[in-house]
């Protein structure tokens, strides 16, 4: 291990082991919770309505006792070609009290219409006039007298074939991408911002000194930056096994009928990035670390600069809003790929890590993240080093003025 | 390899326009103790700061242990800075294996060391104690066993004894004598004379920016005429007339100042004077009068020149 790499593990430690071993750490990584925790609340509300409205809903059949076993294949076969599932099918046996406007006005249940009659001149009564619900149970009808006219269909025999390349549409990819943005975008917020205050502390507390006599500022810089990714990466790994394990969990509770039922979920999921999920995954991992780096470089740098607590926090605003800009940039970038825009936030280097990051998802290309990350790493190291320039001309030779401009004119 | 841990040239630092270190040159021999003295805002840690190349100068040179670059050899110095400072939330036996790790030392070695040091110096109570719970001369205690765990060839202290109690200081100067023993040499700067006449081989003055003397303890005693205290048996006043002019009477005892070649004519003339002897010392004044009188003398040639003093303080 070369000195410079160790000195950087030093201090990298340090850092790490300081901000972990506190109890304001577990705050920290439990923050989340309480997103989730509101998250759930609210969507728990909202699906109880969803659900309360849902099963109540029907729609209502009253034939002859010939007719419901053909009423109930027919919906049966129908059912799964509608673009749009209609509600529950209810069958009822006719008789004279049964009136279909008395039961289409019945509580307890929205009925969406009511069909009643023979089956060659069905009368239907309609909630809403002209509804899907309405013509659902006319086809229906129709389904049965057709097959009684026709007598049974051949049997027929189709053979699904699906596209295994291809198959997932452009407009997937893209949000796909701009999820990636989203995500890197979020985690780098959260996490990046910290830095802008780490070097207070050794401001405050004397310590910069001892740092800057017996390493190179780069490294104490670096290993600086270094710790702040360690942690982040402990509070990605922590929430990442806690969705994993609450996956599994959810997985065994629920049995196999309520997961085929959820099938849209299922489907998204079958969406690939153009350069496939395990890459895709990877080099979003590797973007994320070094937009981490390079935000936190700079904001590194900057923090430097401060003189007090005051002084940073007054920083964290336009840093923010820098975030946000580099975010707003690759998020256009991520829904128009292939446009000059597009281009240029993926040259840019502090919007490059999510940029490509979304380019990933859209393209095929692998080689390309390799130069990416390349470009990337060399601005990491130079705003590092101007950084340092900056840190030694003005805050350590400074005497007792630490501002820039405030530099000897000698 | 030199015969000369630190060799510094020329070594000038300006803040804005006030010249706050001017052309200051030190050759530090190797495995000596070597004193920089100066008063309050001297120029020393600044001085300090660009020999150790944590500022740059802007003009002259510095070489340590044969290098121009500090950072090559910098697992072989030790350095105790003026402000002192540790991680609040650090163990002791941490404190001091981080600063062993970050001159290169294995941390393990380092903890090792660190519990050897600390019960040596009567701080085994405090080990494993953050060092936020101690008290402030504890803590600087601590931070000099960090900046010296890695056994450096160069310590460099940045008014050590500054804030320790007697009992500490004691046993600060012994462990500079210890370190020096085993080869290591010893720079560091100081306002107390005292230490400094104990401990130093040479030493430097700095004062108003510039190094203003250079050389052993006896040196800069030389710097100042042999001062005699004499009390005749029979106090009359008609003694004054054998005594060089400017004897001043405190009680029985007269006060002069003596030159080295008028010691033996004035012994004879106080014997043949029969005014008896019923005290005499003749000594060098301590390093503190010599001290104060080189200060005193540039603060003089400062006040004489009162442009210059005009533009020191616009630069304040």
């Amino acid at each position: 291990m070369t000195p410079f790499l160790r000195n950087l593990l030093v201090i990298a430690r340090r850092d790490f082991l300081a901000i972990v071993a506190t109890p304001t750490f577990l705050l920290f990584l439990l923050a989340p919770l309480f997103m989730v925790g509101m998250g759930l609340v609210g969507g728990m509300g909202a699906s109880q309505l969803a659900d309360s409205a849902r099963g109540a809903g029907r729609i209502v059949a009253i034939a002859d006792a010939a007719d419901v076993e053909a009423l109930r294949a027919a919906d049966k076969s129908l059912r799964a070609a509608m673009p749009r599932e209609p509600a529950t099918l209810e069958v009822r046996l006719a008789s004279a009290s049964l009136d279909p406007v008395a039961v289409a006005r019945e509580k307890g249940s929205d009925t969406y219409a009511v069909m009643s009659g023979p089956l060659t001149a069905p009368r239907i009564v309609e909630r809403e006039a002209n509804s899907s619900s309405g013509r659902y149970l006319a086809l229906i009808a129709g389904e049965v007298v057709r097959g009684r006219v026709a007598g049974a269909p051949p049997p027929i025999a189709p053979h699904f074939e699906a596209l295994t390349h291809g198959g997932t549409s452009i407009a997937a990819q893209q949000s796909l991408g701009f999820g990636a943005v989203f995500v890197i975008f979020l985690v780098t917020l959260l996490l990046a911002g910290q830095t802008v205050s780490s070097l207070a502390e050794e401001k405050g507390n004397k310590v910069i000194e001892i740092l800057a006599a017996a390493v190179p500022l780069e490294s104490v810089f670096l290993g600086k930056l270094l710790g702040f990714l360690g942690v982040a990466i402990l509070f990605i790994a922590f929430w990442l096994l806690v969705a994993i394990a609450g996956g599994f969990v959810a997985a065994t509770q629920l049995d196999p009928a309520a997961i085929a039922a959820a099938g849209k979920p299922a489907a998204a999921l079958a969406v690939a990035p153009a350069s496939g999920w395990p890459f895709f995954i990877g080099v979003g991992f590797a973007y994320f670390v070094m937009a981490f780096l390079l935000l936190g470089a700079v904001f590194l740098g900057v923090g430097a600069q401060a003189g007090t607590v005051r002084e940073i926090q007054m920083l964290s605003l336009p840093i923010t809003i820098f975030q946000v800009g580099m975010f707003s940039l690759s998020a256009a970038a991520a829904s128009a790929p292939g446009s000059r825009l597009a281009t240029f936030a993926q040259i840019f280097p502090f919007s490059s890590p999510f940029a490509m990051a979304a380019r990933a998802a859209t393209d095929e290309g692998h080689g390309i993240h390799l130069l990416a990350l390349g470009w990337q790493a060399i601005w990491v190291a130079l705003v590092v080093y101007l950084s340092v320039r900056l840190f030694r001309a003005g805050v350590l030779s400074g005497g007792s003025g630490w501002k820039v401009w405030k530099r000897k004119r000698a | 390899m030199t015969d000369y841990s630190v060799e510094a040239t020329g070594l000038t630092k300006y803040f804005d326009s006030f010249k706050a270190v001017d052309h200051v040159s030190l050759q530090v021999p190797a495995g000596c103790i070597y004193g920089v003295l100066g008063p309050n805002g001297a120029g020393k840690t600044t001085s300090l700061r660009m020999m150790l190349g944590i500022v740059d100068p802007d003009e002259g040179t510095s070489r340590l242990l044969g290098s121009h670059r500090p950072q090559a050899v910098r697992h072989r110095i030790g350095y105790l800075p003026e402000e002192r400072g540790l991680y609040p939330g650090m163990k002791a036996r941490e404190a001091i294996a981080f600063m062993g790790a970050l001159r290169g030392l294995d941390w393990s070695e380092g903890r090792r060391r660190a519990a050897t040091f600390m019960t040596e110096l009567g701080l085994e109570r405090v080990i494993d104690e953050k060092i936020r719970k101690m008290s402030k001369g504890m803590a600087q205690m601590v931070q000099l066993i960090g900046s010296i765990v890695h056994a450096p060839d160069l310590i460099v202290l940045d008014e050590p004894f500054s804030g320790l109690d007697p009992v500490n200081q004691e046993r600060l100067e012994t462990l500079v004598r210890r370190e020096q023993a085993r080869g290591a040499t010893i720079l560091f700067s100081t306002h107390v004379m005292a230490h400094a006449e104990r401990l130093c081989d040479r030493l430097a003055i700095i004062a108003r920016s510039a190094r203003r003397f250079e050389g052993t303890v006896d040196d800069a005693r030389a710097l100042l005429p042999m001062q005699v205290r004499y009390t005749p048996r029979d106090g009359s006043d008609t003694v004054a007339a054998l005594l060089p002019a400017g004897a001043e009477r405190r009680g029985e005892a007269w006060h002069f100042a003596i030159e080295d070649s008028a010691v033996e004519p004035l012994l004879a003339r106080i014997t043949a004077g029969g005014h008896g002897v019923a005290g005499l010392s003749i000594a060098r004044p301590a390093l503190h009068d010599a001290f104060v009188h080189i200060v005193r003398q540039v603060d003089a040639g400062f006040d004489g020149d009162p442009e210059e003093d005009a533009i020191e303080e616009d630069a304040a």
